[in-house]
């Protein structure tokens, strides 16, 4: 019989299952005896079973049976020991990685290692060794048909007074291309070609070579001080890396809901064709009326199948919290609350990785040796807003300052001048990290200013909040949906050009006498702030044109820092339907879609802040 | 067998520290150079197994005698000697496909290292 069309199926369900298995095998560690937990534990691991077994994926099958079998030992003596939930977390592990090779149709792994591992673990609780090293993936006798390399960082220190440097940094660079994959390198090596300081060389290599050999030969290289391994966290962490399904689960209702809307609609076709025919123009207004009514239905009802609930991705954070506390050694409890309110499913999967980041900075750097990280959701008018907070130290504005001044990433006279809502934001400055806070959070490419600009991108908006002591919340408000957004509709070079509401401050109607210049840049003042004023058209390489008593001017944020964007005039505000630019097109920077007026028209969605870092506004000159 | 080296150099008072180094560790200098124009046709005679090239000589600057030995000599194991304050003529001849360089006035030691790691490569 042929099994492959139930394959997507299988592989969404059983990962939904492990996910319940994750859950509850966290929650079964807190109350080890809750006979619920474990008969809840053991249905998961039957219905995994017997999915399997239907498709001939026989390890899983197999490994399933085994956990069933565990749990079923339990469910009438009941007290878990904590070892054998340790071992029932393995297994669960195992069986995610299954699923990986299974959806990537690879053989499935050995189980061979974990199954004979702790032979007495025994209903009435015999312990075995409680450390395990962790399970094996392939043995001898069958190799695993494609070894991968592993990736890792790797953090070359070069001796401060190291002359000609950036020539030393390519010498590294080509030592480490000796031994694998050089994905890519902080500074690269077009960087380093073009001379300038270097004191250390982050690189990304893939290899299957032993870090010692690495770490040997480049030590040898004159020059280099100190080498670290960072262990890509990318890869160890498959869990968190699990994004949104290929597929989607449709409730009943909603597509009820669907057939009935364009059964009225269709009906109502006809009546617009007998009114139009009749010329009865009231009767025609009427039919049209209703006609738009019923397709806002449908479009509201369209965009609720895109919606998921924020629980498909917080689902896996009570293991991944559990996991982190064991490994800080800290005792962190996690509180999610409205996790079930519906997020555009493209917005879910861009917020991911951001939210299992700040998970793990609140438990790495925000709690101290107890307390709670919570994730909370709700509506805020027309946005979504998340909190991710824990009551741990929390952050010092003035520590932040000193520290953004002692890395040279702004000036004194900023630092004093700087509100402490925007030093919090400093954190997001790009090179604000230090090296050791980098290697405790995760590998590659994440930190806060990554995070913010994944917010931004997906048309929201970042905010910290927090004091030392006082613990930290860090609030993301992101759009309902990432095709409908309020923008601005403002004149600019003799268009109509719309901006994203949420990439503006406010607006100002600055009287042109109020601007002054500081040298070649234009400047105002705002509560007590000087800003720095730049030209719409200008940044659209187009000409301003003359302005008269009133500067229209738009207050955006650019790398923590206010400034003013002029446009030509103000036309309004509204719910834009955005579409994607096609290629060519998209290749430009600065434009991030487009929306179709009534009359057919078509206005550029423009993002003010990537057209001023293509001209490369450096705002801390 | 000891390793082969030749070196290059216009300063007579460089060639003669270098030469000292490299013979006290059980080197053989098999051939020195006071130029580049000379030293291609050197490197080719007595295909030493390392070369430590001056960066800045007249007549031929140690960058274009460089380029000469690598199209000869594609895998030909050279370190450069530099002053410092020339970081960009080390790129450039890093880049030419220098193994290494040093940089004046050197230690011993690290000469060693890197005439050490540079022979040692494939």
């Amino acid at each position: 019989m042929d099994m492959s069309k139930y394959r997507e199926l299988f592989l969404s369900e059983t990962r939904e299952h492990i996910n319940s298995l994750n859950q509850l095998a966290v929650t079964l560690e807190q109350e080890p005896d809750n006979r619920e937990t474990i008969d809840a534990l053991f249905r998961e691991a039957h219905s995994i079973k017997g999915m399997a077994a239907t498709m001939g994926f026989n390890a899983t099958a197999q490994l399933s049976h085994h956990l069933e079998d565990l749990l079923d030992g339990f469910r009438t003596s009941g007290d878990i020991p904590s070892t054998t939930i340790d071992y029932l977390l393995e297994g669960i592990d195992l069986l995610d990685g299954l699923l990986d090779d299974l959806q990537d149709d690879r053989p499935e792994r050995s189980t061979e290692d974990y199954l004979t591992k702790q032979q007495g673990c025994a209903a009435n609780g015999e312990e075995n060794n409680p450390q395990q090293p962790p399970v094996v993936i392939a043995s001898e006798e069958n190799p695993e048909p494609e070894k991968e390399p592993d990736t890792f960082q790797v953090l070359v220190e070069l001796d401060k007074d190291t002359p000609a440097a950036a020539a030393r940094g390519i010498l590294i660079l080509r030592e480490l291309e000796k031994f694998g994959n050089l994905r890519t390198s902080q500074p690269d090596i077009d960087e380093l070609r073009m001379g300038g300081s270097c004191g250390q060389v982050r690189a990304w290599l893939s290899s299957f070579q032993q870090k010692g050999q690495i770490e040997a030969a480049l030590l040898k290289i004159n020059g280099v001080e100190n080498v670290r391994f960072i262990e890509d966290r990318r890869k160890t962490d498959r869990r968190e890396r699990q994004t949104v399904g290929r597929t989607i689960r449709v409730s009943t209702d909603l597509l009820d809901q669907f057939v009935n809307l364009t059964g009225e609609l269709m009906t109502h076709r006809n009546m617009l064709n007998t009114a139009g025919r009749s010329r009865d123009w009231d009767e025609v207004n009427k039919a049209i009326d209703r006609a738009g009514r019923l397709i806002d239905e449908l479009h509201h009802n369209v965009l609720q199948v895109r919606l998921m609930p924020l629980q498909s991705i917080t689902g896996r954070l009570p293991r991944i919290v559990r996991d982190l506390s064991r490994s800080s050694g800290k005792q962190v409890a996690l509180l999610l609350s409205g996790t079930d309110i519906g997020i555009d499913r493209v917005i879910l999967e861009g917020i991911t990785d951001p939210l299992m980041h700040l998970v793990r900075n609140a438990v790495d750097h925000g709690v101290e040796e107890e307390g709670t990280v919570s994730i909370s959701a709700g509506r805020e008018k027309d946005l979504i807003l998340i909190e991710v907070a824990d009551d741990g130290k929390g952050m010092d504005p003035q520590m932040l300052r000193q520290k953004a001044v002692d890395q040279g990433l702004v000036s004194q006279s900023q630092a004093y001048s700087m509100s402490d809502r925007d030093a919090l934001m400093l954190v997001c400055k790009p090179g604000f990290s230090t090296a050791e806070e980098v290697t405790e959070t995760s590998g590659r490419g994440v930190g806060m200013d990554v995070v913010k600009a994944a917010v931004q991108n997906l048309g929201g908006s970042l905010e910290i909040v927090s004091a030392a002591g006082a613990g930290t919340r860090i609030k993301i408000r992101l759009p309902l949906s990432i095709a409908i957004i309020k923008v601005l509709l403002v004149s600019c070079a003799g268009r109509t050009l719309a901006i994203p509401i949420t990439r503006v401050q406010r607006t100002l109607d600055l009287p042109t006498k109020e601007v002054f210049a500081a040298g070649q840049q234009r400047m105002f003042r705002l509560e007590e702030e000087e800003l720095c004023l730049y030209s719409l058209a200008e940044a659209l390489d187009q000409q301003q044109v003359a302005t008269g008593d009133i500067t229209w001017t738009v207050l955006i944020e650019l790398h923590g820092r206010r400034l003013g964007l002029q446009v030509d005039g103000f036309l309004g505000q509204r719910d834009a339907f955005i579409k994607p630019i096609g290629f060519p097109l998209n290749l430009l920077t600065g434009l991030t879609g487009a929306t179709v007026e009534g009359d057919g028209h078509v206005t550029f969605v423009v993002d003010p802040q990537a057209l001023l870092e293509r001209h490369q506004i450096d705002v801390n000159q | 067998m000891a390793i082969r080296v030749m070196v290059v150099d216009d300063a007579l008072f460089m060639r003669n520290i270098l030469k000292d180094i490299f013979v006290r560790h059980g080197y053989e200098v098999v051939a020195e150079a006071e130029n580049g124009e000379t030293a291609l046709q050197l490197y080719q005679e007595s295909k030493p197994d390392l070369v430590t090239m001056d960066i800045v000589m007249p007549k031929k600057s140690g960058i274009e005698a460089l380029q000469e030995i690598m199209a000869a000599d594609p895998e030909a194991h050279v370190v450069m000697v530099s002053a410092l304050g020339q970081d960009t003529l080390v790129l450039e001849a890093v880049e030419a496909g220098a193994r290494d360089f040093i940089v004046k006035p050197f230690k011993e030691d690290k000469v060693l290292e890197t005439v050490r790691r540079v022979v040692g490569q494939d």
